[in-house]
């Protein structure tokens, strides 16, 4: 059982990560055809469909990576000073009256749209002569059921944190404002800061 | 559990069973109801802190449910219609054609943070602004607006910041309060000033043109900033013991070897005359000689990018209407042609024959002058001249420009690395005028036929200014004034040149926001390289840059020609060939600098989080969309309306009103759900009291600044906190952030006074 929800955890992570690449790709192909169709005059109609998918593939596709991370916004005013076993009882409760409906429902939904474009063998028809979009539709219930799969780990880390009364730790990641590296990044140890108190006292005293 | 907590706990049950005993009974409940219940019910379910896109989509689906239920009573029905819905709404995110520059332009912003330029930014712009009184904390808020307008990242600025700003601060003397506050409110000045995420959302969510908010928020994001600054140098001078001016010592300025030789040999204290006399007199070494000659013509890019604004702006002002004869063009471009091989190949490939003689021609001149910037500053004036060469009688000696003898110099007269360059340019502040003044009538004959239009008055006005400051600039260079300057041209200028051309772009409509933030991730990738191949062994750095100089040249040939052609200098654009070797040249570029300099990790990091903060906001809209369709359903929008508009509000009422809610929801919520969720009930009732949406949304990003600064969960001071020495405390910072609050409300009313500083600039643009 551990082992399976570590195995999901890495998948969703994994395949987020893997298509987190889309965002190179999607600048290099604007940046691209910006060249090509302001420098050298020859625009690509296709250019516009492609775009739209290399974005949405990437954030349909990290959303269980995110959710892995706990990257998702929250409203945090009450819940950041909720104990621990309380935060797990209110998450488990919404996973299952929230969460898994809704992406359960969206999984469903888009299982049969891409299964109807797929069955005409759609294409885009925001040009003419668009590119086949079936394949990107189906990224509506791909993105879905690895949704879903993350949703059941999440579930059971509230439980195991119920139990526990603590959060079992996530895996670690890069995360925007990792303090230690940015630390790094600008010289700056912790012996420096800490002597900087002196400063702070002694303006308190004069006071 | 403290108190607080019972305190939220029961303010939520309040809400709740206060909803419920306002509804009818079931049997008497429409859908109207239903929808306004909904809307209490996701106040209290976002409380609850589950993620707030999975609360929307579940909240929405039964919603919709409900709404579908109860119009037909089929179940099966409903169900197939709710499926529908939200996979039509998940679809259309997916295709949204506005929010597909999210990802980009944080793309951008992650790039550029860890291009690391923050730190020399900080020093370079705090000793450029010593004198200003207040200045450190002045250069804080500068340096806050700079990188957080390129970044948009919060967190990452108000951290960055404290660790360097906060401990500067504090030794200079600061009270505690005033330097937090500095920091804290310069660091969310980011989200308010374009290009930021935050206004992308609000017109996807509102469907009002990004492009046009860009524009219209980018006077309000400056006055914000100065009334910033304002209050910090009226605080430094009223109250000194707050924020001390800097002591000699603090202000000092190392001067390089050469510098300080040539201010003991010839005695000058301005630069200019220092250095000119230096290196005509033969005074000193010849290896100090290549430096004060380097120093001199980066001095000199600002006259030289002048003269060639100047330039190329008067030639498409005068330009006469060709649109009657086109022949003409051609006759000319055949003229620049010829004119331009005459010039001996430097002035870049104008045919196919002359182009490798171009390549040939600027390579030379790259290794000499080392820094990147100047080559791309000479191989633009190398080209210049053509425009004044298309009137070869025109050429008198004298109106042989700054920005052509810069650029030739080097490569023509190769024995004396720089005699050439520093010559010329030395008449240049005094000769400037005159090539303009005298290429009116010089050009008129080349034209021939063609009329030369006269130019505008404001035109001549903008020159004369720009020249007097010009002058202005060069007599206030002393050698320090011209190290800081140098400082300030590898941290600061990038970063302007970067957030500007991608501003620019989008607000003249050159390019839509998606473009331009595709490039200006490009650009982040450019910056970030050059970066950290700075922070290489010398040997190794002039290594790496002969491999990636000849494919700069490529890409900056095609876009230089691009650019002259574009400002009507040139007939044709550049031909195809010539855009394919530029595009090749910089793909190979990007894979060797990727490899050069280590970058692929700070690219991978990026990469990752760039998908998730992308899914953060895309999965919020996903979230959104579905709720917002399951609200109209119950036509708990028509409810709303019904009731604000039985108030009887006037307008402006109607406007404080508005803002005054959303600044109470900026207490608890975050900017993201405060403009996915609530701004589609606001917008709609917009129109009923003839309120432009574009301008309300200026003033809802304004608002919003608050949301970062009021606690309690004001992120920036949490940020602040986690870097600050132990006995900085919270309510120290939060009481720092207050008259940064008041400020900004200060903003919102003068904005709301004179809507014209927002609505100016898009009312001039696209009308």
């Amino acid at each position: 059982m551990q082992k399976l929800l570590l195995f999901i955890d890495k998948l969703s992570t994994w395949l987020g990560q893997f298509f987190a690449w889309s965002i190179v790709g999607l600048t290099a192909l604007i940046s691209w055809e910006v060249f090509s169709r302001y420098v050298v005059g020859a625009p690509h109609a296709w250019a516009f469909d492609v775009m739209l998918m290399f974005y949405g593939i990437l954030f349909m596709m990290a959303g269980a990576y995110t959710l892995s991370k706990n990257g998702h916004v929250r409203g945090d005013v009450l819940y950041g000073f909720f104990p621990p076993r309380l935060q797990a009882g209110l998450d488990l409760t919404l996973y299952i009256v929230f969460f898994i409906p809704g992406v359960l429902a969206l999984c469903y939904a888009g299982w049969s749209y891409a299964g109807e474009s797929w069955a005409i063998k759609e294409h885009s028809s925001i040009m003419a002569d668009g590119p086949p979009i079936y394949p990107f539709k189906t990224f509506i219930p791909f993105a879905g059921a690895i949704l879903l799969l993350q949703g059941f780990v999440e579930i059971v880390r509230c439980a195991i944190c119920l139990k526990d009364g603590a959060w079992p730790s996530r895996e670690e990641d890069v995360e925007e404002v990792d303090v230690e590296k940015l630390k790094e990044m600008v010289h700056v140890k912790d012996e420096d800061i800490a002597k900087l108190d002196a400063y702070v006292v002694k303006e308190g005293a004069a006071k | 559990m403290s108190k607080g907590i019972w305190f939220g706990l029961s303010i939520m049950a309040i809400i709740v069973v206060g909803t419920l005993i306002a509804m009818p009974s079931p049997s008497q409940m429409t859908q109207g109801h239903m929808g306004l219940l909904m809307l209490s019910l996701v106040v209290v379910a976002i409380m609850l802190g589950f993620p707030t896109a999975f609360t929307l989509m579940g909240m929405g689906m039964l919603f919709a449910f409900a709404a579908y239920y109860m119009q037909n009573r089929v179940v099966e029905g409903a169900m197939n219609q709710t499926l529908d819905l939200m996979v039509s709404r998940a679809w259309s995110v997916m295709n949204n054609d506005v929010l597909i520059s999210i990802p980009l332009f944080v793309f951008m912003g992650y790039l550029v943070e860890r291009a690391n330029l923050i730190e020399k930014l900080f020093k370079s712009l705090h000793l450029a602004l010593a004198r200003v009184p207040g200045s450190l904390a002045v250069a804080t808020l500068v340096t806050c607006a700079i990188f957080a307008t390129a970044t948009g990242i919060v967190g990452a600025v108000v951290t960055l910041m404290g660790l360097l700003a906060l401990p500067a601060m504090l030794k200079a003397g600061y009270n505690v309060k005033v330097a937090a506050g500095a920091i804290t409110a310069g660091g969310c000045l980011g989200i308010l000033i374009p290009p930021s995420v935050m206004l992308i959302v609000y017109g996807a969510t509102a469907g009002v043109s990004v492009v046009q908010l860009y524009a219209g928020a980018f006077f309000p994001g400056i006055m914000l900033t100065l009334l910033y600054i304002g209050y910090m140098i009226i605080v430094a001078k009223i109250k000194p013991e707050w924020a001390p001016p800097l002591t000699a010592e603090q202000r000092f300025v190392e001067l390089p070897p050469h510098a300080a030789q040539v201010r003991s040999v010839t005695g000058s204290t301005n630069a200019l005359s220092g250095f000119l006399r230096a290196v005509r007199a033969n005074q000193i070494a010849v290896a100090e000689r290549r430096k004060v000659a380097r120093d001199l013509l980066l001095m000199f890019l600002p006259a030289i990018a002048f003269v060639i604004l100047m330039g190329l702006t008067w030639n498409s002002l005068t330009k006469p209407n060709v649109v009657t004869d086109t022949s003409e063009l051609q006759e000319m471009g055949g003229a620049v042609d010829t004119s331009g091989s005459d010039a001996g190949g430097l002035a870049a490939p104008p045919g196919a024959d002359t182009a490798p003689s171009g390549l040939t021609a600027l390579p030379a001149e790259e290794p000499k002058a080392k820094d990147e910037a100047p080559t791309g500053l000479t191989a633009l004036p190398a080209e210049e001249p053509k425009a004044q060469d298309s009137a070869p009688s025109g050429l008198s000696p004298l109106s042989t420009e700054g920005p052509k003898a810069a650029a030739s110099g080097p490569s023509d007269l190769s024995p004396p690395p720089g005699d050439g360059a520093k010559e010329k340019p030395a008449q240049a502040p005094k000769a400037a005028d005159k090539p303009a003044e005298k290429a009116k009538p010089a050009e008129a004959p080349a034209a021939k036929e063609m009329q030369r239009l006269p130019a505008p008055d404001a035109f001549w006005w903008v020159l004369g200014v720009g020249l007097l400051g010009l002058a202005v600039l060069f007599a206030l260079f002393s050698y320090e004034r011209v190290e800081i300057y140098k400082m300030l041209l590898t941290s600061f200028f990038p970063l302007a040149v970067l957030i500007l051309a991608v501003l620019g772009t989008i607000v003249f409509g050159l390019a839509t926001p998606t473009e331009a933030a595709a490039i200006g991730s490009y650009g982040g990738f450019g910056l970030a390289a050059v970066y950290m191949l700075v922070k290489e062994p010398p040997e190794r750095m002039r290594r790496i840059l002969k491999t990636w100089a000849p494919l700069f040249v490529a890409a900056i040939v095609a876009v230089i020609w691009f650019l002259l052609w574009k400002f009507e200098v040139l007939a044709s654009g550049p031909p195809a060939w010539v855009g394919w070797i530029s595009v090749a040249a910089t793909t190979v570029w990007c894979v060797m600098a990727t490899l050069q300099v280590k970058l692929i990790g700070t690219v991978r990091e990026s990469v990752y989080l760039t998908a998730k903060t992308s899914a953060m906001v895309c999965w919020l809209f996903v979230g959104s969309s579905i709720f917002s369709a399951a609200f109209a359903l119950l036509g708990g929008q028509e409810i709303i309306e019904r009731w604000v508009l039985s108030l009887g509000l006037t307008p402006v009422q109607f406007m404080i009103l508005a803002q005054a809610i959303i600044f109470l929801l900026g207490w608890p919520l975050e900017w993201t759900e405060i403009i996915v969720i609530f701004m589609p009930i606001f917008i709609p009732l917009l129109a009923k009291f003839n309120i432009d949406p574009l301008f309300f949304g200026l003033l809802v990003a304004l608002n919003l600044q608050t949301a970062f600064l009021s606690p309690p969960v004001a992120m920036a001071a949490f940020y602040l906190k986690g870097v600050a020495p132990p006995h900085v405390t919270l309510n120290q910072i939060f009481l720092g952030m207050i008259p940064f609050m008041m400020i900004q409300v200060v903003a919102l009313v003068l904005l709301y006074t004179f809507p014209q500083i927002g609505l100016w600039l898009p009312q001039v643009l696209y009308k």
